[in-house]
């Protein structure tokens, strides 16, 4: 056999010592900037949501609820009968200041100087025989007195976990 | 040159990082302190009591009386104004008429209506008795007043 042998073409036979170089790609490229992220949508949206909530939030102290229960209207509209035996409690404003105010209990000798011993002393008056958290507590206040001491009398029952509040009037 | 030109590339970026981050938590910030106020809350001075025994409570089948104090009420001077909800100042007869025909649409469906009442601190007991007043003429016997929350137990 004198066949003459097939030549390997350079580069794809056997190895030469150097490494083959292969033409890469021209579409590298591109495949990088295909991957890059575009902020910019995210960004303008993170700064509207910013710019909406800076403008809508306004810093209210936080209000809450007081339960109360009138009583059933009767025939005569705004007059109920009292029950029997109810603790009155009479505040009335005294002068233009918070601090300036009066409180009176009707039948008893305690006359609380703050709405701290108001809510104490309807605490303590449970110990008593005929009292419970059910005695109802009515608080009756003048025409001038301000919502914040008739408001300041109530949290006191609330306090006292009385459940049997009610407002009067005097006159 | 290909080495110099990719440093003064690069050298142009602006990171950002640091800026989304802050955004970012500004966004959470605002997002939790946020009290989004209904538009039946008009701005009242509420009373503050002492160890408040007020508390966050969602009511529903309500309707909200607000009793405000103006520098010019009515009538030229200083008083309580009165609103039903988010409705301009009226005249406490038209709120009676609005309580009055909400009443009525709740008990058409067997629904209790509650009257919750949001008034000025600064107001005397007359103006918000009045209120009480229509509500019981009104024959609502829920009622709720509002003043600044306390701490949770």
């Amino acid at each position: 056999m004198s066949g003459a042998e097939p030549v390997p073409s350079p580069g794809a036979g056997a190895p030469t010592g150097r490494p083959t170089r292969r033409p890469q790609p021209r579409t590298g490229a591109s495949a990088v900037a295909s991957l890059s992220l575009n902020l910019a949508p995210m960004i303008d949206m993170t700064f509207l949501l910013l710019i909406f909530f800076v403008l809508t939030t306004s810093f209210h102290p936080p209000e809450g609820i007081l339960g109360a229960k009138l009583t059933e209207a009767g025939p005569v509209p705004g007059r109920v009968a009292l029950p029997i035996s109810p603790i009155i409690v009479r505040v009335r404003t005294t002068g233009p200041a918070v601090a300036d105010f009066a409180i009176q209990i009707d039948n008893f000798a305690a006359q609380p100087a703050s709405f701290a011993e108001l809510a104490q002393f309807l605490r303590d008056i449970r110990r008593n025989e005929g009292f419970d958290e059910e005695t109802p507590v009515v608080i009756v206040a003048p025409a001038d007195t301000t919502w914040e001491h008739v408001v300041e009398c109530w949290n006191a029952a609330v306090r006292a976990a009385c459940r049997n509040i009610s407002f009067g009037g005097e006159g | 040159m290909a080495a110099k030109g990719k440093i003064r590339g690069s050298s142009l970026g602006f990171n950002m990082t640091p800026m989304i981050d802050i955004v970012f938590l500004l966004i959470i910030f605002f997002v939790l302190v946020s009290n989004y106020s209904s538009a039946e809350r008009v701005p009242v001075e509420l009373p503050n009591p002492y160890k408040s025994q007020a508390r966050k409570v969602k009511v529903t089948d309500r309707v909200i009386v607000n009793c405000q104090w103006s520098a010019s009420g009515p009538d030229g001077q200083p008083g309580v104004v009165y609103r039903a909800g988010p409705n301009p100042p009226e005249p406490l007869e038209r709120i009676s008429d609005r309580l009055a025909a909400a009443r009525a649409a709740a008990a058409a469906e067997g629904r209790e209506l509650i009257a919750v009442i949001r008034a000025d601190r600064r107001l005397p007991f007359e103006d918000v008795r009045a209120v009480m007043r229509m509500i019981t003429e009104n024959q609502i016997e829920q009622m709720r007043l509002v003043a600044q929350a306390g701490e949770e137990p």
